[in-house]
C-alpha cells in the first residue's frame, strides 16, 4: 500500500502528487473500528455496572 | 438506552428541571452551517475517488470558501467574544476525567475532539485556500506557478491526511451525537437548550451553571 502518489515528469524526476488514495478505506475502516470498539466497550462497561447495581456518571 | 432516560424524561415533562443555555443561536447557526459544508467537501472529495464521477471541483472550492469564511468568523468570535479557556485542554482536565469528576462546560472528550476537528480543519484550509489558485473561477484566474512543484506537493499532502482525518473524526462525532446517553447534547446543539438534570450527569453545577455570569471565572481562565 502505497503512502504518497509520485508521478515522473517529463525529465524522469518523481513529483509528490499528493497523499495516496488507498488511504482512503484505510481511514474509514479505522473510523468504524473505533466506532465498535467503542460499542462494545460500552457495552461492556454497561454490563459490568448493572452487575455492581448501577453506574456512574463517568461509566457512560 | 441510558438508564437514565426514563428519568430524565419526565424530569422535563414535569418541569421539575429547568432549561439552560449551552448554546447560542450564532454558535448552533455556525456550527450546522460548518457540519453542511464538511459533509459536502468530503462528498465532493471523496465520491468520485470510489467511482461516483461528476464534476465535483465547483461545488468543492466554493463550499470550501464557505468553509473559510465560517472559519474566520469561529476564530474571532472565540478569540473576542467568548472565553476561549472554556474548551482549552488543561493538565487539570485528565486528573478530573480519570477521577471521575464531572467537568466545568466541556467534558475532556469533547475538549479532545474539538482541538482535533479544530487542528484538521484549520490544516485543510489553509492548504484549500492555497489550492484556489489552481482554479479559474469568474472571481479570479488561476495561477499554477505560484509555489514550487515540489511545494505544491507537500500542500496537497497536508491536504489530503487532514481531509482522511476529518473523515474519521466526522464519523466518530455523528456516532456521539446518536448515543442515547448523549442525546441531550445534539437537541441542545439544534435547540440550544438541556435541562439542568441533563446537564448534572456530566458537568458540575458549580462550575458550569449555563448562566455566564453565574459561573465561577477561574474555571474559565
Amino acid at each position: 500500500m502505497e503512502i504518497f502518489r509520485i508521478t515522473r515528469n517529463a525529465w524522469g524526476q518523481e513529483t509528490l502528487e499528493g497523499i495516496s488514495w488507498d488511504l482512503l478505506p484505510v481511514a474509514f475502516g479505522l473510523g468504524i473500528a473505533f466506532i465498535v470498539g467503542h460499542l462494545v466497550w460500552r457495552a461492556l462497561r454497561r454490563r459490568r455496572g448493572s452487575g455492581k447495581g448501577g453506574q456512574s456518571p463517568s461509566s457512560l | 438506552m441510558s438508564s437514565r432516560g426514563p428519568a430524565t424524561a419526565t424530569a422535563r415533562r414535569d418541569g421539575d428541571s429547568p432549561l439552560i443555555t449551552r448554546h447560542a443561536p450564532i454558535d448552533r447557526v455556525f456550527h450546522w452551517i460548518t457540519a453542511l459544508a464538511v459533509l459536502l467537501l468530503l462528498a465532493s472529495a471523496f465520491l468520485p475517488i470510489v467511482g461516483f464521477k461528476f464534476s465535483w471541483v465547483p461545488l468543492h472550492w466554493i463550499t470550501g470558501l464557505v468553509l473559510t469564511a465560517a472559519v474566520v468568523f469561529h476564530l474571532v468570535r472565540a478569540s473576542f467574544f467568548q472565553r476561549l479557556r472554556c474548551i482549552w485542554i488543561r493538565v487539570r482536565d485528565f486528573g478530573d476525567a480519570s477521577a471521575g469528576r464531572r467537568a466545568a462546560k466541556y467534558t475532556l472528550a469533547q475538549k479532545l475532539m474539538h482541538a482535533a476537528m479544530g487542528t484538521a480543519v484549520l490544516v485543510v484550509t489553509v492548504t484549500g485556500v492555497i489550492m484556489l489558485a489552481k482554479v479559474d473561477t469568474p472571481l479570479w484566474k488561476r495561477d499554477p506557478y505560484l509555489l514550487e512543484t515540489s511545494t505544491w506537493g507537500v500542500v496537497y499532502v497536508l491536504h489530503g491526511a487532514a481531509a482522511l482525518l476529518i473523515l474519521m473524526l466526522t464519523m466518530t462525532h455523528i456516532y456521539f451525537s446518536l448515543l442515547p446517553e448523549k442525546r441531550a447534547y445534539l437537541r441542545a446543539m439544534i435547540g440550544g437548550q438541556m435541562t439542568r438534570t441533563e446537564a448534572a450527569q456530566f458537568h458540575d453545577p458549580n462550575r458550569w451553571s449555563g448562566e455566564r455570569k453565574d459561573d465561577p471565572r477561574e474555571n474559565h481562565k
